[in-house]
């Protein structure tokens, strides 16, 4: 074995637990994951799968995997969306997520860097607080445009000018990205017409940095404390997420950094029980036969299933009919884990099969309480050039108690209203 | 020869630990509660609840050989601690007992009941392993050859004792119901037979052996650690509250591989 190789190993052994080494040798290679690897299924390589994966880091760790079986490990770790499906099929249960992150930090500071894409999507992150690289001050952009637009009922306020016992946290996406904004706008409007006493941080919300983790960067820890931080300084109680992956980042990354953490919730979990509480009144019938997609980091890895399906089915006139993969084997859209930045095509395709999946059942529409995944699905549609709609759950809530924030309306509108 | 695998096999295990503390220590944190993960222990290794959710016949498989081997492995070690106990305390009636004709019995017929679920789910595993085109797919060197070894030791078991029993009188052998299978028809003298026993004991002893020392090497590493990494993801799940137990009835059936 040559010396080199063996002092790579070594570091990237030190890189993980003792338990996640030991997890490499309890492999059975039955062959589960496999038959319910998302990605392998658009790209049958052995290497995908995650006994495959469990394998060469084995054996690139004692140093007896060759160049190319290295290469193609690296390869396959970054194909991966870290949806966590091959941990809920194992007999053994390995905890492959958990593995896989850990491992391409440990790559990192064995010196074997990820893809270039990734890193400069972290470069961004760690510069600009967001994967687009644009300033801080364009954060709210989407609330101010929205109260200019009449699209709220009153402006949305600012934490740091009229602090409330809620924090709307929109992330990146929600926040930039064209497409997504109205996910914003809906929530806000949403939480204004259930009355809700909240604000926004604006210019001060910073990135949940979760895909830092997701990516393997090292920064993570240091990153994730200064949210923390900042968050304790504000004396915050209840932070929504819109976003499943900020929520994941929020409530999951940083359970060990955050002792004296303040109510985490996911929006669509913060309106199950709004309806609970009979704070939200439908006004119209939107019948729709509707399927519902779980979002990897709101399911499996956060076990959070009933809840946006019970606000799905209170919507009047909405039906919803499961797909055959759901809930813990719901098939993920490929949006997650730094997938989409390396590899767009595998997401598109992946997401395509979903999108296939949604249509065997009859169903009109897709529905998610995802931004990430709305996004990863309308990717999909695409590239299946199905007639399946694609809707955030905030779409078919607003279109039955406040129409005039349906997506199209509110993008519309944004759009005029951009400078 | 026995020394010599089973130190072999001791320092393969040791090497692997020196592998395995290279590793950070933080993994492993004390869960919250134990029962929880216990709960789980028990439903994931005892019960193999997820194989069953996932397919019933690999389950079935699986369970004969995990109960079958448990059960020869743990029969064997108390077989040793009781010759231990025999030679150490002559007058001691326990070992006496079971290992003299009036308590032999009791170890014998669940020898081969065991003996006959290892057999039996071996048999099982090479067929499925043949007839589906999936688990010919996954299946590698590593598959074959540990495959072939645990048949290759059940079966020369087997004959050995059918060997055995054929010099012996018949109120002994019928606790041995599937050995019995294996044994020449007749009755044989021991001298007739001496040859053929020792030769097959020396075959027994060598896969058995084999096996001791290809165990670090190979995917049997499994029913090792699986039990003890179950427990300790568990109980990090468990801490960390994402702990999953999903309610598989609900799902069984759904697999769709998607193209």
């Amino acid at each position: 074995m040559a010396r080199d190789e063996k002092i790579q190993g070594n570091k990237i052994a030190a890189g993980l637990t003792r338990r996640q080494l030991i997890e490499l040798n309890a492999c059975t290679r039955c062959g589960e994951c496999r038959a319910w690897c998302p990605v392998y299924a658009q790209d049958e390589r052995e290497e995908i799968t995650a006994y495959g994966k469990l394998d060469s880091l084995r054996r690139f760790i004692n140093g007896t995997l060759p160049e190319a079986g290295r290469k193609n490990f690296i390869e396959a770790l970054y194909e991966c969306s870290v949806c966590g499906q091959c941990h809920v099929v194992c007999p053994v249960r390995i905890n492959t997520h958990e593995l896989w992150e850990q491992a391409r930090m440990s790559l990192v500071n064995a010196g074997i860097p990820q893809p270039e894409v990734q890193i400069k999507q972290l470069a961004a992150i760690k510069e600009f607080n967001n994967p687009f690289g644009k300033s801080q001050n364009e954060r709210s952009y989407w609330a101010e445009a929205a109260w200019k637009a009449g699209l709220l009922k009153s402006p949305v306020p600012l934490w740091r000018e009229q602090p409330a016992p809620v924090i709307y946290f929109a992330g990146c996406l929600a926040s930039y990205e064209p497409e997504l904004q109205p996910v914003a706008v809906q929530s806000a409007r949403l939480l204004q017409e259930a009355g809700v006493d909240f604000a926004i941080l604006g210019e001060d919300e910073p990135c949940c940095v979760s895909k830092l983790r997701r990516m393997g960067d090292s920064a993570f820890r240091e990153e994730a404390r200064k949210r923390v931080d900042q968050f304790t300084r504000m004396g915050i109680d209840t932070i929504v997420a819109s976003c499943a992956g900020c929520y994941k980042g929020l409530y999951s990354d940083y359970a060990g950094l955050w002792p004296r953490a303040p109510k985490v919730v996911h929006f669509s979990q913060y309106l199950d029980q709004l309806l609970k509480e009979s704070r939200l009144h439908f006004k119209w019938k939107t019948p729709l036969l509707t399927t519902y997609h779980d979002p990897c980091h709101l399911g499996r890895h956060n076990q959070v299933y009933d809840q946006p399906r019970r606000v799905l089915r209170s919507v009047p006139g909405v039906d919803l009919v499961e797909m055959p993969r759901n809930r813990v084997f719901s098939s993920c859209c490929g949006m997650g884990g730094g997938l989409k930045t390396v590899n767009p095509e595998i997401q598109h395709k992946m997401a395509a099969a979903r999108v296939r999946e949604a249509e065997s059942t009859g169903a009109k529409a897709i529905v998610t309480p995802c931004q990430t995944c709305y996004l990863g699905l309308l990717n999909g549609a695409k590239e299946a050039r199905s007639v399946v709609n694609i809707f955030h759950l905030n779409e078919l809530l607003v279109r039955s108690i406040c129409p005039e924030v349906t997506h199209e309306s509110v993008k519309t509108a944004l759009v005029r209203a951009t400078p | 020869m026995v020394g010599l695998s089973l130190g072999y096999m001791a320092f393969a295990f040791f090497r692997k630990w020196l592998g395995w503390s290279r590793g950070m220590r933080e993994s492993t944190t004390a869960p919250s509660n134990y029962r929880m993960p216990s709960m789980i222990w028990v439903a994931e290794v005892l019960l193999q609840r997820q194989l069953f959710t996932l397919s019933f016949s690999r389950w079935f498989i699986h369970i004969l050989i995990f109960y079958g081997f448990l059960g020869l492995a743990l029969l064997s070690a108390a077989s040793c601690i009781l010759r231990a106990a025999g030679y150490f305390a002559m007058s001691s009636t326990l070992p006496s007992f079971y290992l003299h004709p009036e308590g032999y019995f009791f170890i014998k017929v669940w020898g081969d009941s065991f003996g006959l679920l290892l057999l039996l789910g071996l048999v099982m595993a090479g067929m499925r392993r043949l007839a589906l085109l999936q688990a010919r797919q996954i299946s590698n060197r590593m598959d074959v050859i540990l495959l072939g070894l645990l048949l290759s030791v059940t079966l020369s078991g087997f004959v050995l004792e059918g060997l055995r029993l054929a010099t012996m009188p018949a109120e002994i052998t019928r606790y041995s119901y599937v050995g019995r299978l294996f044994s020449p028809p007749g009755t044989y003298a021991l001298k007739q037979l001496q040859p053929w026993l020792t030769a097959c004991w020396m075959l027994h002893s060598l896969l058995v052996l084999t096996l001791f020392v290809y165990l670090p090497h190979s995917k049997l590493m499994h029913s090792l650690l699986a039990p003890v990494i179950i427990f300790m993801n568990a109980a990090e799940e468990h801490k960390r509250e994402d702990l999953y137990w999903p309610e598989m009835k609900k799902y069984r059936g759904t697999r769709s591989r998607q193209g």
